[in-house]
């Protein structure tokens, strides 16, 4: 406790030096997971939590807590009830925006003051290990004759994964029968299991398949190649997967981010604050590990840059749901 | 059965089929919002909440025409006698919901606990209240300190700076 | 047998004065959570994982698992004693458990839980051990079609039996499934039956469903009959204990059928909960002493608890294998893997032997020791029913809406447990039964969503469900269990007469 207190003293200096205007959390803090324990948005969020207390960049105690209900709605609509209180940040990813366009729900991204996007998961297209196709190109145009009978397996509906799989069939006129699981992992032993044909699982989600070759990564759908890195399988590490532009995709990049946000009317002085403490944890050492071992890219986003991303997003992925008649709201 | 029935039992059948009637009825209501046909890729979002609903409401009615066409028996619901027994146990249960609303859980359960152990168990007020008060400690310490799981705290939380 | 080897290797790793003195804090932390309504194994794991990460994995998993095991145990007790389920999968015990509590045997009861839980583990263990290569292989097989089969199949052993009137018993059901598909539909990611309220978006949750039909009803039960526990005359002493290990191998047909069931329904996805109810529901149909379930028979309690300690021990080997986890807490878990630098999935057998070895030799060592320490617990536990009603009713009442607002905390869930308190007084004075309301609402959207990624599979057949050997066999098995009342119904009479004479033999 007393060597808490010391850290404490020197990290609150950092603190106060960096924010103008003054504000810090009053009382106990409380990180809202928009999804079940255990899962990628749980996992970030504890990871988060442990390196605030490790440096003590928070002079309050936070708790973390998981609202996965409603795929992560009734995390969202917890924190805006608590409107005006910069106490309770809400853990998300892209559904903190494309949520309310799919389920009806009773918050609008709009709602909340955004604070950061700290990271960004990848998309990678994941045949079963056995499977006679190796990149994009073959694989989709053996999906194109099939007829529409090729399965791609996915995480819920009308979320990141089956948003890709329409930006894939767009891309190459193939049709794809996507089923919906509830988590990636499900997907991936579906896969492995010969049960499906592909799935777009990130690299976290299907890394132990992988190693056991009953998975095989076909490209990732990023602008660059994943960074070098330790090898997962006997010849293989994540750089070595080609993205899927160079295989002749028209997707440029498909990536999620993991937000961060704050109730309705919270003080632009707190989402500083936040951004601040959240920005300081982005260059801790502990921080690369979390991002080494869940195979994410780091990418840190606040202010004007977060805001000017999420409309931008938001506006992509709308058109898609409104073509597919998915939107609701 | 000899005692006075307060509630007979045909009451409490006819009752019960209406509610879980309306609860279908709920059910089917709720279900027409999405799909409830069968499409070429198996049952849409509504075709199983739909004709559960469906499936209660004929079920409720038919529990309810037995109710009726059987209310010449004269079985008994529930006798003054049990009904006092009950709410003597039920009320305060409703009071210390009630009553954690507004004051927190805490708060509730010390006064809840002392108040049934005085009026009930026939216990003297100062026990009662310590045992009150070291079940809320006991509450406090397991919960909120330990696991981290925070309870429901009210006014009086507040005012002391608890969370 | 190279497993074997491989085990004696396990137990090399694990038999410390270390490691066995983590399994005892572990299984003791275990039967606290356990115990408390409004904690589980989630919670245990969440206080317990910072500590971890300064451990080695295989100490840090000895610990969790641990317990695990003792939280496991910890829920049976609550049921038996106050007919509170503290977990899904303990709900089966309540159905002879409590009966036998309240006629004065809760040292029996308890015992017999224990016991049989704990024989059940050591099946499921052993089955791990022997078949783990095997075991990967055949879960990888399970699909959707073959999920749903295997929820149909635990329906349909449960269900058909409960002898009271079948259209109250249909009305009980088909709420369960009501209640199940409220929240997000996970295939097609609308919201179902949440009427705009932000409360149901999550679904009813179904702690909050027994807390209220199981705990709260039973209470106002147990007042309106001008009762207190009967508990009170009980002899609590450890001689009743032994005097019950002693009784146990008499009862050897209903420990081996729960424990098939349960590693059965651990392999498969079918899950704990799915597992206890299918054991009570088989051993009801085909015990000697049917007619004593749900009026405090042994074999009730034995059934459901040999099975739901099977399954969950069973089920430990898909989740390491496959890296699916089966639980909230094996989810918390196997995030706890990841953060150890362990990636579950077939290659962790190969590339961290010593850690999967350790691990199975310490769920052999892990359950022993939880036994014998809740086996200790026993006493102490039965003399809590010799508090006075006064003092005890409303503590438990207490513990009860704690349990409720755990869940999520949200003010209207009181209410919701207060309203479904009063559903199970009503629902119990008036015939309609509550156990197939409960077991439906578990498994209904399971069992929802394999059905329509099987229909998304197949376009729209039905033929899916027969469409390959194990899923075919699965089925038809469920169907003529299914139809069992009727077979029942012909020979009805024949067996009666043959029960009843050896009633008297006896």
């Amino acid at each position: 406790m007393k060597a808490a207190f010391a850290l404490a003293a020197i990290a609150a200096l950092g603190v106060g030096s960096a924010s103008a205007q003054e504000w810090k959390p009053t009382k106990p803090v409380e990180f809202v997971g928009a999804a079940g324990p255990g899962g990628g948005t749980d996992i970030f969020a504890r990871n988060v939590q442990a390196i605030i207390q490790k440096y003590n960049l928070v002079d309050q105690p936070i708790l973390v807590s998981n609202k996965g209900g409603g795929s992560g709605a009734e995390a969202f609509v917890y924190v805006k009830a608590a409107a005006g209180d910069p106490h309770k940040l809400v853990f998300g990813t892209s559904n903190l925006y494309t949520l309310p366009m799919v389920a009806k729900v009773a918050f609008k991204h709009t709602d909340f003051v955004p604070v950061a996007a700290m990271v960004f998961d990848e998309f990678i297209l994941w045949n079963k290990g056995d499977s006679p196709y190796d990149d994009y190109k073959s694989y989709t145009a053996a999906a194109k004759a099939a007829n529409g009978t090729f399965k791609m397996a996915g995480a819920l509906s009308k979320d990141t994964d089956q948003t890709l799989t329409r930006y894939i069939e767009k891309d190459t006129g193939a049709k794809f029968i996507y089923i919906p699981y509830k988590s990636g992992g499900e997907a991936s032993v579906q896969l492995s299991g010969g049960h499906a044909h592909s799935h777009v699982n990130n690299p976290s989600e299907s890394v132990g398949h992988w190693k056991a070759g009953q998975v095989k990564p076909l490209c990732v759908f990023s602008k660059e190649r994943m960074p070098q890195g330790p090898k997962v399988t006997e010849t293989k590490g994540w750089s070595d997967i080609p993205t899927c532009k160079e295989q002749g995709s028209g997707i440029e990049e498909y990536k999620m981010p993991r937000t961060v946000a704050l109730p309705p009317g919270s003080p632009p002085a707190a989402a500083e604050f936040w951004a601040n403490v959240l920005k300081k944890v982005s260059e801790t050492p502990e921080w690369k590990d979390y991002l080494e071992k869940t195979s994410q890219t780091g990418r840190f986003m606040a202010g004007a840059e977060l805001k000017a991303f999420i409309d931008e997003d938001e506006k992509r992925t709308r058109k898609v749901y409104e073509e597919e008649g998915w939107l609701v709201n | 059965m000899t005692e006075r029935a307060l509630v007979s039992r045909t009451t409490m059948e006819v009752v019960t089929a209406l509610a879980t009637a309306a609860i279908g009825a709920a059910v089917m209501w709720g279900s027409i919002e999405h799909d409830i046909g069968w499409g070429d890729s198996g049952p849409a979002a509504g075709y199983f909440p739909f004709r559960i609903g469906v499936l209660i409401v004929l079920g409720s009615f038919v529990n309810l025409a037995v109710a009726l066409w059987r209310r010449g028996t004269q079985d008994v619901f529930l006798t003054a006698e049990q009904a006092k027994r009950v709410l003597a146990f039920g009320l305060p249960i409703l009071a210390f919901v009630v009553l954690s609303l507004f004051l927190g859980l805490y708060v509730g359960a010390i006064l809840y606990l002392s108040a049934v152990m005085v009026f009930q168990g026939g216990y003297r007020l100062l026990p009662s209240l310590t045992l009150g008060v070291a079940v809320a400690v006991a509450m406090r310490l397991i919960f909120p300190m330990w696991f981290k799981v925070p309870l429901l705290t009210g006014p009086l939380e507040a005012w002391l700076g608890l969370y | 047998m190279e497993n074997v080897g491989s085990l004696f290797h396990g137990f090399a790793v694990a038999l410390t004065w270390y490691h066995v003195a983590l399994m005892l804090v572990g299984v003791l932390l275990g039967i606290l959570v356990g115990v408390l309504p409004g904690l589980g194994a989630p919670n245990g794991v969440t206080i317990l994982m910072p500590l971890t990460f300064t451990m080695d994995p295989v100490s840090a998993i000895i610990l969790l698992t641990s317990m695990y095991w003792g939280a496991l145990f910890g829920g049976s007790t609550t049921s038996i004693l106050f007919n509170i389920p503290g977990e899904p999968s303990s709900v089966a015990t309540t159905f002879d458990g409590h009966p036998m509590a309240k006629q004065g045997l809760a040292v029996e009861a308890l015992s017999f839980a224990f016991l049989s839980a704990g024989f059940g583990a050591l099946v499921g263990v052993a089955v791990i051990t022997v078949l783990s290569g095997w075991v990967t292989e055949f879960a990888l097989k399970f699909s959707s079609p073959e999920y749903f089969a295997v929820y149909f199949l635990a329906f349909a052993s449960f269900v058909g039996l409960a002898g009271g009137n079948p259209v109250k018993t249909v009305v009980s059901i088909l709420l369960g499934f009501a209640f199940a598909t409220v929240g997000m539909d996970t295939v097609s990611g609308s919201l179902r039956l949440t009427f705009g309220f932000d409360e149901l978006l999550r679904g009813i949750s179904f702690l909050i469903v027994v807390i209220g039909l199981f705990g709260i009803g039973e209470l106002l039960l147990t007042m309106e009959e001008g009762l207190k526990f009967e508990g009170v005359k009980a002899k609590v002493n450890l001689s009743g204990v032994l005097r019950t290990l002693t009784r146990l191998p008499r009862y050897w047909i209903a420990l081996i059928r729960g424990s098939l069931v349960g590693v059965w329904m651990g392999i498969t996805p079918g899950g704990p909960t799915a597992a206890s109810f299918m054991s009570y529901g088989l051993a009801k149909r085909f015990s000697r002493r049917r007619g004593n379930f749900g009026k405090g028979e042994p074999e009730g309690v034995i059934a459901p608890e040999t099975a739901d300690h099977g399954a969950g021990t069973a089920a430990m080997l898909p989740m390491l294998a496959l890296g699916i986890p089966g639980s909230a807490t094996a989810a918390v878990m196997l995030g706890g893997l990841m953060i150890w630098g362990l990636n579950p999935g077939p290659m962790l057998f190969l590339e961290r032997p010593d850690f999967v070895w350790g691990l199975i030799a310490s769920m052999y060592l892990g359950n022993v020791v939880a036994v014998v320490l809740v086996l200790a617990t026993v006493p102490l536990f039965a003399a809590i029913l010799r508090i006075p009603f006064a003092i005890i009713g409303p503590l438990i009442v207490v513990v009860c809406f704690i349990g409720a607002w755990t869940v999520g905390a949200s003010k209207p869930d009181l209410w919701l447990a207060l309203i479904f308190g009063l559903v199970g007084y009503v629902f119990k004075k008036l015939d309609y039964p509550v156990a197939p309301l409960v077991l439906a609402l578990v498994i209904g959207d399971k069992a929802e969503d394999a059905f329509r990624q099987s229909m998304l599979m197949s376009q729209g057949s039905l033929t899916i469900f027969f469409s390959n050997p194990l899923v075919g066999t699965i089925t038809v098995l469920a169907i003529l269990l299914l139809a069992w009342p009727l077979f029942s119904m012909l020979f009805g009479r024949v067996r009666a007469g043959r029960a009843e004479k050896m009633r008297l033999a006896e």
